[in-house]
């Protein structure tokens, strides 16, 4: 297959010239990714969205460009760090990845193929290491040079929140050319206790960009992550929340919105792990789909033995444009104590005509007053974000990104 | 200003309004009044443009134009306001941003700028006093949460505000006490004047003791079968529609 071959390829040069400390981590991790390839829709897990399509395609390994913009604290260019500001004690920003700062554990082979490759090309990556108490907000821009040819790349970010720490992380890409493009990311947080952590990912796709992307969160004692996912598919995305509530008291928001037009397809999993007692998790994931584009929301929430007095919260709405979007929406629910709250529910359906006719009949045009339901309908997912600059632009970003309805 | 000659308008089909003949003049009130499922809202509707409702026959004649031929938004910039029966909730759309919005979408359209937000708190405070509602009602979301009174009275708030030439109040009544009846009146009393006009659809005598009507009109059916003043309305009070409807069949 071409798109192994090429992989294949890439791997062994940059292992070669690589005297990187993660040397044995990348091989341990190819060698699990070379045993199952790229996963299709035979398997359950990938039910819904097949990554093989992508296996005819050749994806060259990004080389880095220069790229400036002053609103970003760190700049990763096609996986590679090109520019960072703001480096001060208290963040402690690290580029690339040290062994002393990194545990080896967090690079363990798992059942996911997209991990491992991502783990395999560990050349470069970003740890952000949060010491205690610290309180900063970090914008991190990833660009994807696809102007000459079709590229591939392995973004990498993990994340360490100190104890107490008060942080916010910002995740936004953004396509420099309009070649086909395979972005394969893994962000991955670890929270100490009473650590505080807000996540933004903006993915605004470029025509033809096939995405896999995986966030995976440890929590320790009182802690809370909040994490905002925004999602415009432009072929084909499938982004998995792995959550793991390690110990009691800690809280998981989940918030996305996600828009797919034409033939366009996205799908989100989540996963939360409650593992022990007096730990609270509350989703809410909005669809607005259009054209002939699919969906998948699949929302598991794993409750262990010792997770008594679990509150987990689900809900995923959906509003279908036209007559030929599909959403499939699946929550799974396992729980194995006894005294625990575990709601979920899932909408299909239009804008409410009633409300659009009664704007419309104060004077407000058909189009506007459909905005003007469509900015309260995504309002909602966004309302706890803290920097409200932030979540205004976010929000007129895809207001403005909304499919009309057939397309 | 308005002029409805032999109307017909059905809703799936199911034929409704059947020959509804109306006409109202600048400065006048008009009630219609009548039984349940006679046709009352219906007519209010078809007026303000409800997609949902086919025009059979007749025309409407607006200020000159063929009113038909506008859709609901286009009929609300030209100055018809339906205050509605069923205020609609509307989660996350905040009640300034909306009532701006809908002021600026009228004033686009007669070609006039859009109004700044400081002159627009101006008029939003010298209106909400009139009907008596909680400034803390513009910061929610329209109508979300608000009790049946508060919803009535946010719909004339913005009667209030938009300044129609032509207002439709459907069963604007219906569900309030009576000081809040009392508010919502005086709140269109005091809208009234030479140029504007009111038809208020009621079920009910009780609301018209406080707006006052120069015509009242009997509907059965989707039809009027009798007009008369404000006299009319204390007959149906005291007498019942029935014997009314089969008085005027005589």
């Amino acid at each position: 297959m071409k798109v192994l071959n090429k992989i294949a390829a890439d791997f062994d040069n940059t292992i070669n010239e690589s005297d990187s400390k993660l040397r044995n981590i990348r091989i341990e991790n190819f060698e699990e990714f070379k045993k199952t390839g790229i996963p299709t829709s035979k398997e359950e897990f990938w039910k819904y969205t097949d990554p093989s399509i992508v296996n005819d395609s050749e994806f060259s390994l990004g080389i880095p460009n220069n790229f400036e913009d002053k609103s970003f604290d760190i700049i990763i260019a096609n996986g590679k760090i090109i520019g960072n500001k703001n480096i001060d004690e208290v963040t402690n920003i690290k580029i690339g990845l040290e062994e002393k700062i990194i545990e080896v554990s967090d690079f363990n082979k798992t059942s996911n193929p997209f991990i491992n490759l991502n783990n395999a090309f560990l050349e470069e990556g970003c740890v952000i290491n949060f010491g205690k108490d610290a309180e900063r907000e970090i914008k991190v821009l990833n660009i994807v040079d696809n102007t000459n040819s079709q590229q591939i790349i392995h973004p990498r970010i993990v994340v360490k929140a100190g104890k107490n720490s008060n942080i916010s992380i910002l995740e936004e890409i953004r396509f420099l050319g309009g070649k086909k493009n395979l972005v394969n990311s893994v962000t991955s947080f670890s929270l100490e206790e009473g650590a505080n952590v807000e996540h933004i990912i903006i993915d605004d796709f470029s025509e033809d960009t096939y995405q896999i992307s995986n966030v995976l969160v440890k929590q320790k004692k009182d802690s809370t992550f909040s994490s905002y996912n925004y999602s415009n598919a432009k072929n084909l995305a499938r982004k998995d929340f792995i959550v793991e509530l390690k110990e009691r008291g800690s809280h998981c928001d989940l918030r996305g919105v996600y828009l797919a037009d034409k033939k366009n397809h996205i799908d989100h999993h989540t996963i939360i792990e409650h593992e022990k007692e007096h730990c609270t998790s509350n989703e809410l994931y909005k669809g607005i789909l259009s054209g002939k584009s699919t969906g998948v929301f699949n929302g598991r929430i794993h409750v262990h033995n010792d997770a008594q007095k679990t509150d987990a919260i689900q809900s995923n709405q959906n509003i279908l444009l036209s007559d030929n979007a599909i959403i499939h929406t699946k929550p799974e629910l396992e729980i194995y104590a006894d005294d625990v709250k575990c709601t979920h529910g899932a909408t299909v359906g239009q804008l409410d005509e009633k409300g659009i006719f009664y704007l419309r009949a104060r004077g407000i045009k058909r189009k506007e007053a459909q905005k003007m339901m469509m900015r309260a309908y995504v309002g909602e997912v966004l309302i706890g974000i803290k920097n409200e600059e932030t979540k205004n632009n976010l929000l007129e970003k895809i207001i403005q990104n909304i499919p009309d309805g057939e397309a | 200003m308005l002029k409805i000659k032999d109307l017909h308008a059905s809703v799936e089909e199911t034929s409704i309004l059947k020959g509804i003949n109306l006409e109202v003049n600048a400065g006048e009130t008009h009630a219609i009044m009548g039984p349940n499922g006679s046709g009352k809202s219906t007519l209010a509707q078809v007026l303000a443009g409800h997609e949902d409702y086919e025009v059979d026959k007749g025309s409407v004649e607006y200020l000159g134009n063929d009113l038909l031929e506008l859709d609901v938004d286009e009929r609300a910039c030209e100055g018809i306001f339906l205050a509605f029966q069923y205020p609609v909730e509307l989660p996350g759309v905040n009640n300034t941003y909306f009532l701006k919005s809908a002021l600026n979408a009228q004033r686009k359209h007669r070609g006039e700028d859009e109004i700044d937000a400081m002159d627009f708190m101006d008029i939003i405070s010298d209106k909400i006093k009139l009907l008596n509602l909680k400034d803390s009602l513009l910061k929610r979301p329209v109508n979300e949460g608000f009790s049946g009174g508060e919803k009535k009275r946010n719909e004339i708030f913005q009667m209030a505000v938009l300044e129609p030439k032509l207002a439709l109040l459907d069963e604007t009544d219906s569900g309030l006490d009576i000081d809040a009846l009392k508010i919502v009146a005086n709140g269109v009393n005091a809208m009234k004047s030479d140029d504007r006009a009111t038809i208020v659809v009621t079920h009910y005598q009780r609301l018209l003791n406080y707006i006052v009507p120069d015509f009242v009109h009997v509907l059965v059916d989707g039809k009027i079968v009798k007009s008369g003043d404000k006299t009319l309305a204390l007959e149906l009070e005291e007498k019942g529609y029935e014997e009314v409807i089969k008085e005027a069949k005589n």
